[in-house]
């Protein structure tokens, strides 16, 4: 092997070295995509989100331990079947999820939830006709609450 | 308080169809199962499962849950009040344990 070849292999190899951690998350589906696909039986990238669901949470908590989270929605109770809230960070992407009724009259939930790190919390909402909806909002975590 | 009780808070009175917040705190630690990188020794936690709420015996919501809710849950659901009657909510743990918690209501 002369010297311009070594050269050129090693070169190529320490690229590959480099790039190939990069690359994997790419292909290895997140903890969360894993977690909604087992639970709504459907792909994260295939749920949309709409502005008829206000979720309401605070862009900076003090403590991951207590994130108060309301949800809300514009959409008629009897229309909707659950509403799953997930967090992409959590050891446990998966938090609740609630059963509604027409009985509810509303489409609404409060409550305090606990949060690892800053991340996106998800409300995404399953309908009556078998689709799913969603709406995110990112909560910046100083101290996390998973420990 | 001890593990396990509840306040329950509804508005005293409302009007018929009016849609009302039932809120609720638990006491409960609501603490993960964690496992110890190191041996691999699992802690189990203590943590509620699932909370129904009634309207005179009818189910009108069902909510599960694990450790990811808050040490002491507060939720607020809604309800839509048709006539006087109890509020119920029924709750239960990892443990076994199994609790319910009631609360009246009055329509104008």
């Amino acid at each position: 092997m002369d010297r311009r070849k070594f050269l050129l292999l090693s070169a190529v190899a320490v690229a590959g070295l480099t790039f190939a951690p990069a690359i994997k998350p790419a292909f290895a589906a997140s903890k969360l995509e894993e977690e909604v696909k087992k639970r709504l039986g459907v792909e994260l990238n295939a749920i949309k989100e709409i502005a008829e669901i206000r979720l309401t949470a605070p862009t900076i908590a003090e403590s991951g331990a207590n994130v108060p989270i309301t949800v809300e929605a514009d959409i008629p109770a009897d229309k909707v079947e659950k509403l799953w809230i997930f967090v992409d960070k959590n050891p446990i992407p998966w938090v609740t999820d609630v059963k509604f009724t027409p009985q509810n009259g509303q489409v609404f939930l409060s409550t305090r939830i606990k949060m690892g790190e800053t991340s996106n919390v998800r409300a995404i909402l399953q309908l009556k006709d078998g689709t799913f909806v969603m709406a995110t909002k990112e909560v910046k975590v100083t101290a996390g609450g998973c420990g | 308080m001890a593990t396990g009780t509840a306040i329950v808070r509804v508005p005293k009175e409302a009007q018929k169809g009016q849609v009302i917040r039932v809120q609720m705190v638990i006491t409960h630690p609501m603490t993960p199962t964690r496992r110890d990188p190191q041996t691999g020794q699992e802690t189990p936690g203590h943590f509620l499962t699932k909370l129904q709420l009634f309207y005179n015996d009818q189910l009108v919501s069902e909510m599960n849950m694990a450790a990811g809710i808050s040490a002491n849950p507060f939720i607020a659901l809604p309800l839509k009040v048709e006539s006087a009657g109890v509020i119920k909510i029924v709750y239960e743990d990892n443990k076994g344990g199994k609790w319910e918690k009631t609360a009246e209501i009055t329509v104008k």
